[in-house]
């Protein structure tokens, strides 16, 4: 719906983030609370066969919620935040290939443990803040 | 790309933040279009051409670098 000068008014830019925001931000809490909760089961065994499988479906359900979110704050944001969020996707995309197999082929060869594969999400993270900070200094 | 925004904007007595609402975009963006550090979109062009009901080559000059090479009415010795 438009307003009578033919430009969208009902929500401006700054407000549909905020709201797209908070809704990736709920969503990724709820993945990560699950996903720790059911590690955490499956760690303890305290989940019989069947349930465990059930769990982590349940957890990747959260995840997928995640990614929609994430995808509409994309897709309904303002033209120069896409573009920052792109160019910081890159980077994680380049930190995520290199770093993990470059992590899997020291775990081959027995220097790091698999399960430090860990650092490489966590630096995936790093990554998208950090080019979500240069992208907003560059163009401000 | 240079464009002619700060001045248009400025005539209307509007702010940075009172252009951004009129396009539905972010503060930022609008800085940045005027700060020659980000160049819109064919979509948000044309809703800035409306907005000040003016054709996009009047609001944005692009100095295309390969256009010297491209000029037919030039002289190829």
């Amino acid at each position: 719906m438009e307003s009578t000068n033919d430009f969208p008014a009902l929500c401006s830019a700054p407000q549909r983030d905020r709201h797209n925001q908070k809704r990736v931000i709920l969503w990724s809490l709820a993945w990560a609370i699950a996903f720790l909760v059911v590690s955490f089961s499956i760690k303890r065994e305290w989940l019989s066969a069947g349930w465990d499988v059930a769990a982590v479906l349940g957890t990747a359900l959260f995840g997928i919620g995640t990614v929609v979110s994430y995808y509409r704050f994309l897709i309904e944001t303002d033209e120069l935040r896409r573009k920052i969020e792109v160019e910081a996707l890159a980077l994680v995309f380049g930190i995520g290939i290199v770093g993990g197999l470059t992590f899997w082929l020291l775990s081959e060869l027995g220097i790091v443990s698999g399960k430090g594969f860990a650092f490489v999400f966590a630096a995936m993270i790093l990554a998208h803040a950090l080019g979500v900070i240069i992208g907003r200094r560059r163009y401000s | 790309v240079k464009n002619r925004l700060k001045v248009l904007r400025a005539e209307r007595d509007w702010t940075q933040a009172d252009l951004a609402e009129r396009l539905d975009v972010s503060r930022q963006t609008i800085n940045a279009i005027e700060t020659g550090k980000y160049a819109p979109g064919l979509p948000l062009a044309f809703r800035i051409s409306r907005l000040f009901q003016m054709p996009i080559e009047e609001l944005f000059d692009f100095d295309d670098p390969n256009e010297q090479n491209h000029n037919p009415t030039r002289s190829v010795t």
